[in-house]
């Protein structure tokens, strides 16, 4: 009898491992609103003259973040703290690495970025540490991975918070803009963003005229779990010439193996810097009951793709075009090495570190892992 | 066992309430910013003095808007809890009852689910849910565990695990099925969480609500050191049996819905702490149930500065310190009694 608190507690304990996979639960309400707002409120926020810096009455400027939400950021930002590893990511994309003085402890890449002073998980961030770095803004992913509970408190702790939020490759890269316009890096993100967005023309193209391949995206194999339509991993496979077998409302499905053998995809889709781990995970299912029987499976038709996928950042680009040549690699047939070349270079620099897949999905256990 | 005079009561209690402040001020001045005691005990003094406005800002924000609040709501939770454990326990005449084993924790968690989802703009609405939750499952739990009119212990014990594990598969159901961004904070809240500096109502209400309760529950302390003995026997000495039971399932079940409305399911404090106490100072419910609330409290607000500071920045969820810190306690204690 004395039993019961442990397993009421493992209940709970249950919930947590559950948990674990909603890493990147998107409301789609959101979505809209910030879709419709966040553009026009930032643009107003961005045109609205800043009076010169003054010592004395530091200058702000109101801005609706994509969220919904008005957040009154000052001018110029010098300091920023980063509450998710995809955020921080996108500062260093922007080349405003220097003002970024605060990192989550799963805020692995670039790896230069661990050398950030640490305000502890995504999850549960240590509210003083975030407050003692004196931030002018704080970047929050809203609410998929960041709590709204965490943004609410520091805005009563008088810190702006500024909450990304995108459902849809086309979502990051304006979100990318957003927040390029309220620290301040416009002409760093127009650069960027014109270059990602040719590559995405640049894709499209090769594509064109092929019927995608139909894919099973593994974001977890133990319990297997996979991406609802209406996240951006769903859009990103869209663009690379992928569609899931699966197609629910629900953000982060926990999937049947019968379902799987049921629907029979082309392609099953992993991601991990890591590869070997990958390699070992594949070995392993292709002994079990089950996924032994997948044509994907017994035919090694599994692509293994660079973890970036998993985060709403720039690097998600990359992911999709390495996927989009392992699904497709007749359509790229007439692509010159050099190219090849160059992004075999990147998949290097960006297999570094422990699995982030894993240590990101971690990030939602904050204290699974010890500080070091 | 030592007769009870009231300069022993205020003695205890005295002692108690400084080993409190005493935490109190060591929960102040620990945490991932290091702060000299001299800037705490100056800051302190400024405030005490009413200068608050000479802070370095920095400093009164993380003492007085971070580390305050939370060590306030920690005192709340831990008091409640284990006063309320104490109550169960006394009245079922069973040192296994608490919040947690008799399912109370999970329907006041239930309730306050189901407040969220069904009204999540009204604030208030999450504590009374949260009562109501308590109060059902305490009554459900009471008629279940009757057996020929009779409490059986034994019986209610049971009942209790079953509905606390009916009700957790509710609440599981409930977050699986509406997958909105709201209830993956819910999630982290039911896992016991003390970080959260919005309270539904003013804290000042809620330790009104508190010090009414355990009040409530401290007027019938006299009649439950004689149902110790058993209802029948309780019933000749003159205790009206079913006031008593009224007020103090009534009082536990609220002190239940308030500690999990403001920081979700924190467990063994209900068990632990009236535990310790009675092998500290005897079973006397007159002693029993204020060192109970000041043990609570000191137990919750060291469980936490443990909480945020061991791998600080990085933060442990409370409950995991309670259980892992009490649990050693708890046995050496016991030990010792027995030899």
């Amino acid at each position: 009898m004395a039993l019961s608190p442990i397993l009421f507690r493992g209940v709970f304990l249950l919930l947590a491992r559950f948990e674990l996979v909603v890493v990147f639960r998107q409301l789609a309400g959101f979505a809209l609103l910030a879709a419709l707002a966040a553009p026009a409120a930032v643009r107003a926020g961005a045109q609205a003259t800043a009076p010169p810096a003054n010592a004395a009455t530091p200058a702000k400027t109101d801005v609706t973040d994509e969220v919904g939400r008005r957040v009154s950021i000052p001018v110029p930002v010098r300091r920023i703290v980063s509450l998710a590893p995809n955020l921080t990511e996108t500062i260093y994309a922007l080349g405003a690495q220097d003002r970024l003085v605060g990192v989550t402890d799963y805020c692995d890449y670039p790896p230069e970025a661990q050398q950030k002073a640490r305000v502890g998980g995504a999850v549960n961030p240590n509210l003083e540490q975030i407050v003692a770095l004196k931030p002018d803004l704080v970047l929050a992913q809203a609410f998929t991975l960041n709590r709204r509970e965490t943004v609410d408190a520091l805005e009563r702790l008088g810190v702006a918070v500024y909450s990304a939020n995108a459902h849809s490759v086309d979502g990051i890269l304006d979100s990318t803009r957003h927040l390029a316009e309220v620290i301040g890096a416009v002409e760093q993100s127009t650069v960027l963003l014109k270059n990602l967005r040719t590559r995405l023309g640049e894709l499209k193209r090769h594509l064109a005229g092929r019927p995608p391949k139909r894919v099973l995206f593994v974001v977890w194999s133990d319990p297997l779990v996979t991406v609802g339509r209406q996240t951006f991993i769903a859009d990103a496979l869209r663009l690379a010439g992928a569609e899931s077998v699966v197609e629910t409302e629900q953000d982060w499905p926990r999937l049947s193996l019968e379902e799987v053998v049921r629907l029979q995809p082309d392609f099953l889709v992993f991601a991990s810097s890591h590869s070997k781990t990958v390699r070992t995970t594949v070995e392993d299912l292709s002994q079990r009951p089950g996924w032994r029987g997948l044509d994907a499976v017994r035919n090694r038709r599994i692509a293994v793709i660079s973890d970036a996928i998993n985060r709403p950042a720039p690097r998600l680009v990359e992911a999709l075009e390495d996927l989009a040549r392992q699904l497709h690699p007749d359509a790229f047939e007439e692509k010159s090495k050099n190219r090849k070349a160059k992004i075999e270079n990147r998949k290097n620099a960006a297999a570094s570190g422990e699995s982030p897949i894993f240590s990101f999905l971690f990030s939602l256990f904050a204290f699974h892992r010890v500080a070091p | 066992m030592q007769p009870l005079t009231p300069k022993r009561l205020a003695w205890i209690c005295g002692s108690l309430a400084a080993v409190l402040l005493i935490v109190v001020i060591v929960s102040l001045k620990v945490g991932a910013v290091p702060i000299s005691v001299i800037d705490l005990v100056s800051s302190l003094g400024r405030v005490a003095i009413g200068r608050s406005a000479q802070l370095p800002s920095e400093y009164s924000l993380i003492v007085f808007e971070i580390r305050l609040p939370r060590i306030l709501l920690g005192i709340l939770v831990g008091a409640a809890l284990s006063v309320a454990g104490a109550g169960f326990q006394a009245l079922l005449r069973n040192p296994l009852a608490d919040p947690y084993v008799l399912g109370v924790s999970s329907g006041a968690a239930l309730g306050a689910i189901i407040s969220l989802i069904v009204a999540s703009r009204a604030s208030f609405a999450m504590p009374l849910a949260a009562f109501a939750g308590a109060l059902a499952t305490i009554a459900g739990v009471y008629f279940l565990g009757r057996r020929g009119g009779q409490l059986d212990s034994h019986i209610l014990l049971l009942a209790g695990i079953i509905t606390a594990s009916f009700l957790s598969a509710l609440i599981m159901f409930l977050m699986t099925t509406l997958s909105g961004g709201e209830l993956r904070g819910i999630a982290f809240w039911l896992m016991g969480d003390l970080t959260s500096t919005k309270t539904p109502v003013g804290l000042g209400w809620l330790f009104t609500v508190l010090l009414l309760a355990i009040g409530a529950i401290y007027t019938t302390a006299a009649d439950l050191n004689l149902l110790l003995s058993g209802e029948q026997e309780a019933m000749h000495l003159g205790v009206d049996v079913p006031r008593v039971k009224l007020v103090v399932y009534v009082s536990a079940s609220l002190l239940t819905g308030l500690a999990v409305s403001v920081s979700g399911a924190i467990g063994y404090v209900g068990l632990l702490v009236p535990h310790v106490m009675r092998l500290l100072f005897g079973s006397d419910h007159r002693l029993l149930i204020p060192t109970t609330a000041l043990g609570g409290a000191i137990t919750i607000v060291v469980a936490d500065t443990l909480a945020r500071t061991i791998v600080s920045p990085t933060e442990l969820p409370v409950g995991a310190m309670t259980a892992m810190a009490g649990a050693p306690v708890f046995i050496y204690l016991l030990r010792r009694r027995l030899q």
